[in-house]
């Protein structure tokens, strides 16, 4: 099931899933083409490809393959540089219907990656869960942390694409499982994603999260039996889509649903808001084990 | 007194109670090493058990793991001033160029809960700080964590500067994190490999043993 205003980038092709990473490891190409097609066919709007740390030239080869079954834009997905460029130039946007693909991501230590812009125009996800401290990464603690990083990320990118239009521009604040954030991130979330919703600077432009790892490490059973990871995820886009979340990388298979009022998991997701530390986990824990 | 409690309040991550407990007991003077051995070992054992069975999830290992730390906290000075040894010292950190401390940080919270000394280097840590951390003390286990495909060949960077600094031969080395296998710490010539928390601890207690013998 959609939800209006919700785009879905499937998160099937990725390296991290183990039934992907088999077929990537046996050079199942066939195998990786039919997910990209079973996520199309299941509404996804975009196809993730993530191939691990596999050579660029396997990117390419899959890029092409995956076009010639779907004609959904792709994801480019990998942090390394050689891989996003095989990617992105084997990328047709004609077999996309004209459509850009999007690379996911770039973060404040790696702006260079904008320079692609040259190989094939692309759509950046700028993934403001991180921001640079005296020349390293670091985690972005706070809001303003994540909103400077957004800021940092928007005019580097701009530098480089002057006539970059804002709907080509995705944010990610980079959500945390529910089920381990001792460290309040999931307020940096919400907050985060509130400020910019106000902010003329990012009018227009769009917010996605990797939803899955909201839930990972969680059980997928309640203690009745209902589920417990579709309901919380949906609890978040609950929140955060009338903050701006447009986009989500995720899976075409949930069930994802925005939720009455009331509802268990929104409930718990809400008490977690409003707690810190231990007492977070302590919510989720009654949530699925209370 | 009921030490059981003690053991019960970990296994139910119930801080407050173990922390009640703890001090109780030290008030009567029971032996620091005594509630370390007989109950609190053994209750993270015990949660390691539930987590292999999926009794237990993430959040209940990380709550019963803050349990733990609260007792130790009271514990571990007079320990120290005892002259009580650590089962191990371990130098554990997320390698060069990845942030991702979520499964570090429950293997750091385990390892302590499972009597060894752990010496936490965060995340983003480059082969030279672990080489640095390794070199303090013979017999140091270091512990690598990496999430990401890009960053887990820093694993076998760290690995060879050990040999370059002459210590690899002195010090045991233990990989784990999403990406990575039995057969990729093999082939980085790793000592130990766990793909979960609590089997890194059986791991340790391992690396430990074929140290000592």
């Amino acid at each position: 099931m959609s939800i209006p205003g919700l785009t879905i980038i499937g998160e099937s092709i990725n390296d991290s899933v183990p039934s992907t990473k088999q077929l990537l490891d046996c050079g199942d190409i066939a195998g990786i083409v039919q997910l990209a097609r079973q996520q199309d066919e299941a509404g996804a709007a975009y196809i993730d490809v993530n191939i691990g740390s596999r050579p660029p030239e396997l990117m390419a080869e899959l890029v092409g393959q995956i076009q010639r079954a779907t004609a959904k834009p792709l994801a480019i997905d990998t942090p390394d540089y050689q891989t996003a460029q095989a990617g992105l130039k084997a990328y047709d946007p004609a077999r996309a219907g004209g459509r850009k693909p999007i690379l996911n991501s770039v973060t404040s230590l790696r702006t260079e990656m904008f320079e692609l812009y040259r190989v094939q125009p692309f759509r950046p996800i700028l993934l403001i869960s991180e921001h640079v401290v005296e020349g390293r990464s670091q985690h972005c603690r706070t809001a303003a942390e994540s909103l400077a990083a957004a800021r940092y990320l928007l005019e580097a990118f701009r530098r480089v694409v002057p006539d970059a239009a804002n709907d080509d521009v995705i944010f990610d604040p980079g959500i945390v499982p529910i089920g381990s954030d001792c460290e309040n991130q999931l307020h940096r979330v919400m907050s985060v994603l509130e400020t910019m919703h106000q902010d003329p600077m990012f009018a227009g432009t769009h917010r996605s999260v990797g939803l899955s790892n909201f839930t990972v490490m969680l059980p997928s059973k309640r203690r009745d039996g209902s589920p417990v990871k579709a309901p919380l995820e949906s609890a978040f886009l609950t929140r955060a889509m009338p903050l701006g979340l447009d986009m989500i990388i995720g899976s075409v298979k949930r069930n994802y649903q925005l939720l009455p009022e009331g509802h268990p998991a929104l409930e718990c997701f809400d008490d977690c808001l409003k707690l810190s530390g231990f007492d977070v986990l302590m919510r989720v824990r009654q949530f699925y084990a209370g | 007194m009921d030490l059981s409690e003690l053991y019960q309040a970990i296994v139910t991550g119930n801080a407050k109670k173990a922390e009640e407990v703890t001090k109780a007991a030290l008030a009567e003077n029971v032996d620091p090493m005594e509630l370390v051995q007989k109950y609190m070992i053994p209750a993270m054992d015990e949660v390691g058990k539930r987590f292999e069975c999926n009794e237990y999830f993430v959040p209940e290992l990380l709550i019963a793991a803050r349990a733990m730390k609260t007792s130790l906290e009271l514990i571990t000075p007079l320990l120290v001033s005892r002259g009580a040894k650590p089962l191990g010292r371990i130098v554990i950190g997320t390698v060069q160029g990845d942030l991702h401390d979520i499964g570090k940080n429950l293997v750091a919270s385990m390892l302590e809960g499972g009597g060894f000394q752990v010496i936490d280097l965060g995340v983003d840590v480059p082969p030279e700080r672990f080489v640095e951390a390794a070199r303090e003390q013979e017999g140091t286990i270091v512990a690598m964590s990496a999430l990401l495909t890009t960053t887990m060949v820093m694993m076998e960077k760290v690995i060879k500067a050990l040999e370059e600094a002459g210590i690899r031969d002195r010090t045991k080395v233990m990989v784990g994190g999403a990406p990575i296998t039995q057969q990729y710490a093999d082939q980085i010539g790793a000592d130990g490999y766990s793909d979960n928390a609590s089997g890194a601890v059986a791991v340790a207690r391992k690396l430990v043993a074929v140290t000592a013998s």
